[in-house]
């Protein structure tokens, strides 16, 4: 691709599937970071051509730095690639609107066919897919990937420090709370739960669960936005984590679109809810119709 | 009793508050707005039609005194000129087949998806001036002691109270309002029938050649016998424009007394060898059950009282014929009469039960609530098993004689047909879901 | 203070069909205030309520946003005035034409101190108009806010709390500002009779898209294939739970069978 590829990096430096995918299009890769200096070095070392800082932020949050983002990529415009994490989606969003691109989200396939851009994604909340071609500059939304490893062929990319005029924000107050981190994809067997739980206290029958099964606890969105019963890295679905473990056991979840097409790469999905119309059974291969709270101390049981 | 007792006389926020916008509904409030009066219409659903089971037949006269030009401007899918009636064994099916082309002119029936229809008459009303209100369930109705007794002056939902000269009681065949204030008991399950539904997918000139029609006419298929399991009820189906209303309805005492699962009786008649090929291939769009009251005159309850009228299913307004299922054309025709009894009365300003009147006298005068007298021995003679059971058989078991000429093994086509139809994209949604469950869920 | 909801009026991908070939049949979809909306209205409303401010309505699409029952839906979740974009020819537009025609409506609104939107719409779900919106005004945006007071609100100073991984921090922005509330930020009231009776008495302004000042994209996007994706087969087989523990049994069996365990 002979076009400009951009990829924003919005203070998180896990972007490694950001400059693998802008890499396969084949064409100089240029970084707009905006973070710290160990951020920006991090991004040079993974294998961009040229990466453009911003200097410390100090006070300002990232998001202050989107206008100078969409200024420094309105120069040489052409396909933008962005995390979709919150910071990031401010960032490429400034960059779309100043080069009026159009967003494309939730893809599964990214690739070049001379200049232009051919992309195969999901849309509706995964009802359906699309592919596109594109020509002119665009803004592609994607999973950041991880933190991409230095590139052992050496050859750091050009830094080129620009100084920034920053929107009117400032850090006042940083509380962080401690939890756990858990790998979700890289697990056999997720134990999912839903608003069928009805109190925080419940978390321990399924812990057990959980435990006998040697499985991870993942929720519906609602347990992990709005009850906080599970830290939000743990919700699955649309705007959650997509996993396909070799089991998932859906308990106390209704099955909704949003929901299920997070877990529609299972091997075997396990439905266990007290409503025999709830929409979760249409996609299970074992459908257990009953008291999540009867069901589930047995279930422990029988494992173990 | 659960009704509120209210005694401060605040001035009306209308002239009439209805509650529930299916077709009864609508079309009083319809008329009620064309005469100028102010009228709220108030429904649950978040819009109109969303609740509402998917169509059916519709006999169409009532509708088009009421819209002239509904053939032409209402979503209506297709002008019914074909009638088939079957008898369904398990091996066997003998019909009859009425087609006529002067059933198309001038048009007496149509089919209609409620999905579609609903939100029209929706929008006909807001033309007319009616103030709709979606997404709001009446919990229940503001009453007053006044000189004869109790009347209806509004209603309550949530913290908020409405006050009309006249509610009118349009929330379908569980019409709690109705039975909030004593005008209609619970009704013995005889009376009563689970109809399981669904809408399947198909293209038009398959639907078209599958039905033998053609352009925009249309079929209405009953069936009765070995479709429904033994049950009481019979089954349909049904031609839109690009789909199929497929269904049962099964009396509930008798599927009691079976022990029968409705929708396990649905799966039974979706597979039958004699249903299965129309559907070959579609795919279910659209699933759901609901209750039918099928008793007739009987089942009829005390359509007013002060301040307050019945209509529609609320009322107990639905034939069974044994092979149609009328409600739709009640709940018009009750609509309008009750429009017409409201109107006299808001010019009296008496909205007593002797004010209210012309709404009774209007309804039983019309063709429709003429023929709520003379089905009224319809629920009866539909329990009789034999309707659903032995009749069929006999009949088969004669022509089998008849035409048996060759007796060599044959394939079990009912497994052939379920093959096909589990192969084939279609997914009937909520299957394992017992009839009960699905009672209960209205 | 005059802030302004950016809401959407979309039906639930959950209600649409979709056929082999990909092509979305909506029409069975009923469209409705998008689900994460009303946080963004109450959201708004507390501030307005701490402010003194005005909340203004403001949603961009074809005609059918501007149908009564969509304006009552909205108004009667406690706006002052609606300005609805409703032009057949937004019918399946993008975030970024969206964004554009929002933008548009906000400059014709006028100092508007804050734009408040949703976490994400129920159809299209890209969480990116707000982002987009905020670029098209050159203002500073937020997501996942968790609440915003005007710290000094005659100064244009908002002070917003919002979410990030693993706990929350508190900007201090110098408004004017878009923020997308996170989903769980307030919990929206129900309107009720009254509140639907009053909408329908509200001020609505109605414009259509070449009344206002909308930039064109010189980006051209080709859909060249559309598919149903390809859904694993599930076996759908239902485990009597009458006694749980036999239940359980089955289940283990099955699965152990499987070699899902
Ligand atoms: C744009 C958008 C994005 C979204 N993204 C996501 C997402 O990424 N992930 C996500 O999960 N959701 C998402 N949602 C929300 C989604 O639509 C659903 O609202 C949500 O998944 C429902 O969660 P739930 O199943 O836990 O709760 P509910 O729908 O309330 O279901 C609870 C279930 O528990 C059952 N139950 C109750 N008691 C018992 C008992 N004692 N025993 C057994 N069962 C019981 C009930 O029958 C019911 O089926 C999104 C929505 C939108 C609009
Ligand atoms: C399976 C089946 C097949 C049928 N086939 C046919 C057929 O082919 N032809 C035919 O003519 N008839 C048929 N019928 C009967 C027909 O559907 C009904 O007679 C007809 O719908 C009655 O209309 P209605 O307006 O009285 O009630 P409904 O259509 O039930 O409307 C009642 C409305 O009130 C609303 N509501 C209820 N409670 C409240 C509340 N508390 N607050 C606010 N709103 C409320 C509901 O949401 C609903 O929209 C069939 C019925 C079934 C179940
Ligand atoms: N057409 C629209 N009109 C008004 N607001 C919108 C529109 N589309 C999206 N929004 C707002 O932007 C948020 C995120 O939408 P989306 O980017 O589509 O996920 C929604 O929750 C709304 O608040």
């Amino acid at each position: 691709m002979s076009i400009n590829i951009w990829i924003v990096v919005a203070g998180d430096p896990a972007v490694g599937n950001l400059i693998d995918t802008a890499r396969s299009l084949g064409g100089q890769v240029c970084a707009a970071v905006v973070g710290s200096r160990v951020v920006a070095d991090t991004v040079a070392a993974g294998g961009v051509d040229k990466v453009v800082w911003f200097g410390e932020p100090g006070k300002a949050p990232v998001e202050a730095f989107a206008t100078a983002a969409a200024d420094v990529i309105e120069a040489t415009p052409g396909v933008v690639l962005g995390a979709s994490r919150a910071s990031d989606r401010v960032l490429l969003g400034a960059v779309a609107a100043r080069l009026q691109a159009p967003v494309l989200t939730a893809p599964s396939s990214v690739s070049a066919e001379g200049d232009t851009l051919v992309v195969t994604r999901s849309i509706f909340s995964g009802i359906a897919e699309e592919t596109v071609t594109v020509s002119g500059p665009v803004a592609v939304v994607l999973d950041g990937g991880p933190i991409p490893v230095a590139n052992p062929a050496g050859g750091s990319a050009l830094m080129e420090e620009v100084s920034a005029v920053t929107l009117g924000m400032t850090v006042v107050e940083t509380h962080s709370s401690d939890f756990e981190q858990v790998d979700l994809g890289a697990a056999p067997r997720v134990v999912g739960i839903g608003r069928g739980l009805k109190a925080p206290g419940d978390l321990a029958m399924i812990e057990a669960l959980a435990k006998a099964s040697r499985s991870e606890v993942a929720c519906s969105r609602p347990l992990a936005e709005g009850l906080d019963w599970l830290h939000k890295d743990r919700y699955i679905g649309v705007s959650g984590q997509h996993i396909a473990p070799e089991v998932y056991f859906a308990i106390g979840i209704s099955g909704q679109l949003q929901h299920m097409v997070g877990v529609r790469g299972a091997t075997t999905i396990v439905a266990i809810n007290s409503d025999p119309n709830a929409l979760v059974f249409t996609e299970a291969d074992y459908c257990l119709v009953g008291d999540l709270y009867s069901i589930v101390p047995a279930l422990t049981d029988a494992l173990r | 009793m659960t009704a509120l007792e209210v005694s401060n006389k605040a001035e009306p926020d209308f002239d009439v508050i209805i509650v529930g916008a299916g077709i009864a509904g609508c079309i009083a409030a319809y008329q009620l707005a064309q005469q100028g009066r102010s009228v709220l219409l108030i429904e649950r659903g978040e819009a109109p039609g969303s609740k509402n089971l998917s169509g059916g037949v519709l006999y169409c006269r009532g509708m088009q005194e009421v819209f002239p030009d509904f053939l032409d401007s209402a979503p209506v899918e297709r002008r019914v000129t074909r009638n088939y009636i079957n008898f369904l064994n398990a091996e066997s099916s003998i019909g009859i087949d009425y087609k006529d082309t002067r059933l198309a002119d001038p048009v007496n029936a149509v089919t209609v998806l409620r999905a579609k229809l609903d939100p029209w008459l929706a929008g006909k009303c807001e033309e007319a001036g009616v103030f709709l209100m979606s997404g709001v369930r009446v919990d229940r109705v503001l009453t007053e002691n006044g000189a004869t007794g109790k009347r209806v002056v509004g209603v309550k939902a949530g913290d908020d109270e409405l006050r009309a000269h006249v509610v009118v009681a349009a929330d379908g065949v569980n019409s709690f309002i109705a039975q909030e204030v004593g005008l209609r008991a619970k009704q013995p399950l005889n009376h009563l029938a689970t109809g399981v539904k669904c809408v399947v997918n198909l293209p038009a000139e398959t639907i078209e050649a599958r039905f033998g029609v053609t352009g925009d006419e249309g079929a209405a298929f009953a069936v009765v016998g070995d479709c429904t399991e033994g049950v009481g009820g019979g089954g349909f189906m049904y031609t839109n424009t690009n789909s199929i209303s497929v269904g049962v309805v099964l009396r509930l005492d008798d599927l009691t007394a079976k022990r029968k699962v409705a929708t396990d009786v649905f799966d039974h008649f979706l597979t039958h060898p004699f249903i299965a090929p129309y559907l070959e291939g579609g795919e279910v769009i659209e699933y759901g059950c609901h209750m039918v009251a099928e008793g007739g005159l009987g089942m009829l309850g005390e359509i007013d009282m002060d301040g307050m009228v019945v209509v529609g299913d609320a009322a107990g307004l639905t034939l069974n014929t044994g092979l149609t299922v009328r409600g739709m054309d009640l709940a018009v025709a009750s609509g309008v009469a009750a429009a017409v009894g409201i109107g006299a009365s808001l010019e009296r300003k008496d909205f007593s039960k002797a004010g209210l009147a012309g709404y009774r006298e209007t309804l039983f005068a019309s063709p429709e609530g003429k023929d709520m007298k003379t089905y009224a021995k319809a629920p009866a003679f539909l329990e009789v098993e034999r309707m659903y059971k032995d009749y069929g058989e006999l009949i088969a078991n004669v022509l089998y004689g008849a035409f048996n000429l060759d007796t060599k093994p044959r394939e079990h086509l009912a497994k052939v047909a379920i093959r096909a139809f589990k192969k084939s994209p279609v997914k009937v949604r909520h299957l394992i879901s017992d009839g009960i469950a699905g009672v209960r869920a209205l | 203070m005059k802030i302004v909801v950016a809401y959407k009026w979309a039906p639930n991908p959950q209600d649409a069909s979709v056929g082999v070939d990909g092509a979305v049949d909506w029409s069975r979809a009923k469209p409705g205030i998008s689900e994460y909306d009303p946080v963004a209205i109450e959201l708004a409303r507390r501030l307005a309520e701490a402010t003194g401010g005005e909340v203004i309505a403001l949603t961009a699409g074809p005609k059918s946003v501007d149908a009564s029952m969509a304006r009552k839906a909205a108004l009667s979740r406690g706006f002052d005035r609606a300005v609805i974009v409703a032009d057949d020819a937004l019918e399946g537009a993008g975030t970024t034409e969206l964004a554009a025609v929002l933008a548009a409506a906000v400059r014709h609104i006028g100092d508007v101190d804050v734009v408040i939107t949703g976490d994400s719409s129920v159809d299209v779900g890209a969480k990116m108009v707000p982002t987009v919106l905020a670029g098209q005004l050159g203002w500073p945006a937020v997501a996942e806010v968790t609440a915003v007071s005007g710290s000094d609100p005659a100064a244009g100073l908002l002070r917003v709390e919002r979410a990030i991984t693993g706990g929350t921090q508190v900007l201090e922005i110098t408004g004017p500002a878009v923020l997308a509330a996170s989903t769980d930020a307030a919990v929206p009231r129900v309107p009720g009779m009254r509140d639907i009776l009053a909408a329908g008495k509200k001020p609505v302004e109605t414009l259509e898209v070449p009344a206002l000042d909308v930039p064109a994209s010189g980006t051209t996007v080709t859909v060249t294939a559309t598919a149903r994706p390809d859904l694993k087969a599930r076996k759908g087989q239902l485990i009597d739970t009458a006694d749980p523990a036999a239940a359980a049994a089955e289940l283990v069996a099955a699965l152990r069978a499987d070699g899902a365990i």
